[in-house]
């Protein structure tokens, strides 16, 4: 089962490329709390999942949502109540049942501050829960992306950097051995010219 | 050999028991191999493969083309993920003093890689071509053969050979559990060193005060 995944990544390697424009990373790394828009398709999370990465995404999930149950009183029996194998499953979870759940969390959250907290208004609660579902919708979408689908961005830049180092050295033989204008060496060329523009455009996200 | 610090490939390890790397190690060294892949035909060819081995490892230009002439089964002049993910194997367990596991556990594809002329029979010429892959010395090499041939061909078949790696665990084993007993009895030795001493400048301490109240 676990060699499915890698043949169709090396079958339809284009295909990941191909849609830049989806990547949420891009979307993360720039978005505010003001922007709840994230439109990036889940579909495509537990497809490559390995067996691996899915087991531990399924057990930390689990964990997440045991701990968050705990944190509010007289959530823990809900959670245990409603709690299934099958709705735990990567594959079945859904963005409806994912805000449902960051809703119901909010909501044990503001009792719990409610009993706390008598002199907070209306207004600002209202305006924290959003927030707070904002906060912690976002970044939990783009980490399970990341975790099932994706390796981290600095393992990434390690494994291009160091791609990029070998691949200039090939370069010398390819011109010294079979020359400039074969078309093997101008081949070359273009992939060091895309990671050099990748690597540039990363350190033009770190400055800025 | 030792793979160069900081290198992507010295950020894997390999599991310790099986000597292979997990999923989703796999998944990180085929992004890698992709991005080494310029031409786009899930293979690298021998400048690619020689530029990338001389980038991470210490070996020399003799020893990185025995490396590829002897992953390029198939004889196409390329490497494809299979042999990349068997080298990059070798090249943990060597990194982490592995190789008498790694030969027990995986010895038939060991046996291939090393039957050159597929002829399922292994010389001494062959194993010392690629000692500095696998770390056997020249006195285990002597042995092998002495203790080993039993066909007395001079060669080593698959059987031969499978006794050989499990004779070699045997003895790795041996020597894992001499080495922890070495430790343990040296950490004994430091505790009960402690213990006088501690004994010691009690008595002492005692010894003082007792003199003292009788004074």
């Amino acid at each position: 089962m676990e060699e499915k995944p890698f043949k169709a990544s090396l079958g339809s390697y284009g295909s990941d490329k191909s849609s830049p424009d989806n990547d949420i990373r891009n979307l993360w790394t720039r978005a505010t709390l003001s922007q709840p828009k994230l439109n990036v398709p889940r579909s495509s999370v537990g497809e490559n999942s390995d067996m691996e990465g899915g087991g531990i995404g399924r057990k930390s999930r689990r964990w997440y949502n045991q701990k968050a149950g705990r944190d509010s009183d007289g959530g823990w029996e809900e959670w245990d109540d409603g709690e299934d194998k099958g709705s735990f499953k990567q594959e079945d979870l859904n963005e409806s049942s994912l805000l449902e759940l960051e809703l119901r969390r909010a909501s044990s959250l503001r009792s719990r501050l409610g009993e706390d907290v008598d002199s907070v208004t209306d207004t600002e609660m209202s305006s924290s829960e959003s927030s707070l579902n904002i906060s912690k919708h976002t970044p939990h979408r783009a980490y399970w992306m990341e975790q099932q689908n994706r390796l981290p961005l600095p393992l990434m830049e390690l494994m291009e950097n160091e791609a990029l180092e070998i691949l200039t050295k090939a370069l010398r033989s390819y011109r010294s051995g079979i020359g400039r204008d074969h078309f093997l060496t101008k081949q070359l060329q273009r992939c060091i010219e895309g990671l050099k523009r990748r690597q540039s455009k990363r350190l033009h996200l770190l400055v800025h | 050999m030792k793979l160069k610090q900081g290198s992507f490939l010295w950020y894997l390890y390999l599991d310790k028991l099986y000597c292979l790397l997990s999923v989703r190690n796999v998944k990180a060294l085929l992004e890698y191999f992709h991005l080494l892949d310029v031409h786009h035909n899930n293979t690298l060819n021998d400048v690619l493969f020689y530029h990338f081995l001389h980038h991470v490892t210490s070996w020399n230009r003799t020893q990185i083309m025995i490396v590829f002439n002897m992953l390029d089964w198939n004889a196409m002049g390329e490497i494809g993920f299979d042999q990349f993910y068997m080298l990059v194997c070798i090249l943990l367990a060597q990194q982490n003093h592995l190789e008498e596991q790694f030969i027990f556990r995986h010895s038939r594809p060991v046996f291939e890689l090393l039957d050159l002329d597929g002829e399922l029979r292994i010389g001494a010429e062959n194993f010392h071509m690629y000692n500095f892959l696998f770390n056997i010395k020249k006195q285990d090499l002597r042995e092998l053969y002495h203790d080993f041939d039993i066909t007395g061909d001079r060669r080593l078949n698959y059987k031969e050979f499978k006794l050989f790696t499990i004779f070699t665990m045997d003895k790795y084993q041996e020597r894992q559990k001499a080495e922890k007993d070495k430790d343990k009895g040296k950490k004994d030795l430091l505790k009960k060193k402690r213990l006088h001493h501690v004994n010691v400048s009690l008595k002492q301490f005692l010894g003082i005060n007792v003199s003292e109240s009788r004074l």
